[in-house]
């Protein structure tokens, strides 16, 4: 069990189906979990059937869920701001400001940069509320999207704050002769706000990229595109650092399904031995296709004991 | 003799004063000219949305705008009114 667990892949391949039943499963084996749909078209409540919102629900004993509602912390993101801002300058100056944040907040990215904030939150939040999280995540590339997002937003604060440093600096030259201005300027406000933002992607980005501490397992079916979409995710995950340990694959037909589905078991067939030459060095796990939609406990708990296979 | 220590000490005052505001200030605003220029430039990669550059990490940089916001105008207005760089670098080096 790593403190954190993702479930990615291509739409439709079960990942919530997945992300699901291995909570459930950790929870069956009294570990404290939560469960997080970072997708912003949620569907974790619909898999376990109970209602489930941008507030954290207790689901069974051991188990929370969360969807992550983008709109919802943007807004507290930016209530903050406005009240930080009531503190340190007029109101008429204050009015204007609002504009400009409705703007930003319009402005592609936001969506994707108010997920990420709750996802750091939240992962600053295991080992005290939580033992381990379980991430149902978007389908693939929005998710590389979000993970790789640290290690480009590191780089380019650590260029803002070196430029506010150099300002900075010259200022405090000027201001030799005006002690309380360079100690002003000693203690920017600035410098500090990015210092603290680069912290927070620093973090993210050393759980990431720990093997230890989080691990990816994508979801497929055995058909060509997903094959083909999950061996470029690899490739791009360990390239940024992310450990993969493993891929799911789902929808499988069993031998005895019968002549209607025979030709498609075939094909089925080829498709496996090339996930399984693809991907030998990590674990696979085969799900079976079942003859009923997986939702509810009841449905889950059915897979959740083939998923306790990930952490053996 | 009083006196005399406090009249020497209001001349010290004048006299470093005067040096300052005639030798060291003049050139001082060269360095502050410079920081500003610096500070302008990161602004636009804070803030360059607000001109109409796409910034990506514009949701980031809101946390930043207490601390600007009282500069944020005038700011502004200075990158509009950017037309003459070669005489604004001339200023810089006493060209006017």
């Amino acid at each position: 069990m790593r403190h954190f667990t993702f479930f990615g892949g291509k739409g439709g391949t079960g990942k919530t189906s997945c992300a699901a039943s291995y909570a459930l499963s950790l929870a069956a084996r009294g570990v404290r979990t939560l469960v997080v749909s970072t997708d912003p078209a949620h569907s974790l409540a619909d898999a376990f059937d109970k209602p489930i919102g941008f507030q954290t629900a207790p689901l069974c004993p051991n188990l929370w869920g969360l969807e992550i509602d983008a709109e919802v912390e943007a807004k507290k993101y930016m209530k903050s701001i406005q009240d930080k801002m009531l503190d340190l300058v007029s109101a008429a100056i204050v009015d204007e400001i609002k504009r400009q944040i409705e703007i930003a907040y319009m402005s592609p990215g936001a969506e994707e940069a108010a997920i990420f904030d709750k996802f750091i939150e939240l992962m600053e939040a295991v080992g005290r509320d939580y033992d381990a999280i379980v991430f149902d995540t978007a389908p693939t590339g929005h998710t590389l999207r979000l993970l790789t997002l640290p290690e480009i937003l590191g780089a380019w604060i650590e260029h803002l704050i070196e430029k506010r440093r150099k300002a900075m600096d010259l200022m405090k030259m000027a201001a030799r002769y005006d002690k309380p201005l360079a100690e002003r300027i000693a203690n920017d406000p600035i410098i500090q706000t990015l210092t603290a933002r680069r912290e927070k992607f620093a973090l993210a980005r050393k759980y990431l990229t720990d093997p230890e501490a989080s691990i990816f397992y994508f979801v497929l079916n055995p058909e060509k595109l997903p094959i083909l979409e999950t061996a470029r995710a690899v490739e791009l995950l360990s390239r940024h650092g992310i450990a993969v340990g493993g891929v799911v694959v789902n929808k499988v037909i069993p031998a005895d399904a019968g002549p209607f589905l025979e030709k498609k078991r075939l094909s089925q067939e080829g498709y496996l031995r090339e996930i399984r030459g693809r991907f030998s060095s990590m674990t696979i796990i085969e799900l079976p296709m079942l003859d009923d939609d997986i939702q509810g406990m009841v449905q889950l708990q059915r897979i959740s004991a083939m998923m306790e296979g990930l952490d053996s | 003799m009083n006196k005399l220590l406090k009249a020497l000490r209001t001349g010290w005052e004048f006299f470093v004063l005067f040096h300052h505001g005639t030798f060291v200030d003049k050139n001082m605003a060269v360095v502050r000219k410079e920081a500003f220029d610096i500070n302008d430039n990161l602004m636009l990669l804070l803030f360059g949305d607000y001109l109409g550059i796409p910034n990506p990490m514009s949701y980031y940089m809101l946390e930043l705008l207490p601390y600007v916001a009282d500069d944020l105008e005038p700011w502004e207005r200075r990158m509009q009114n950017r037309k003459f760089i070669i005489a604004e670098k001339a200023a810089q080096y006493d060209f006017d």
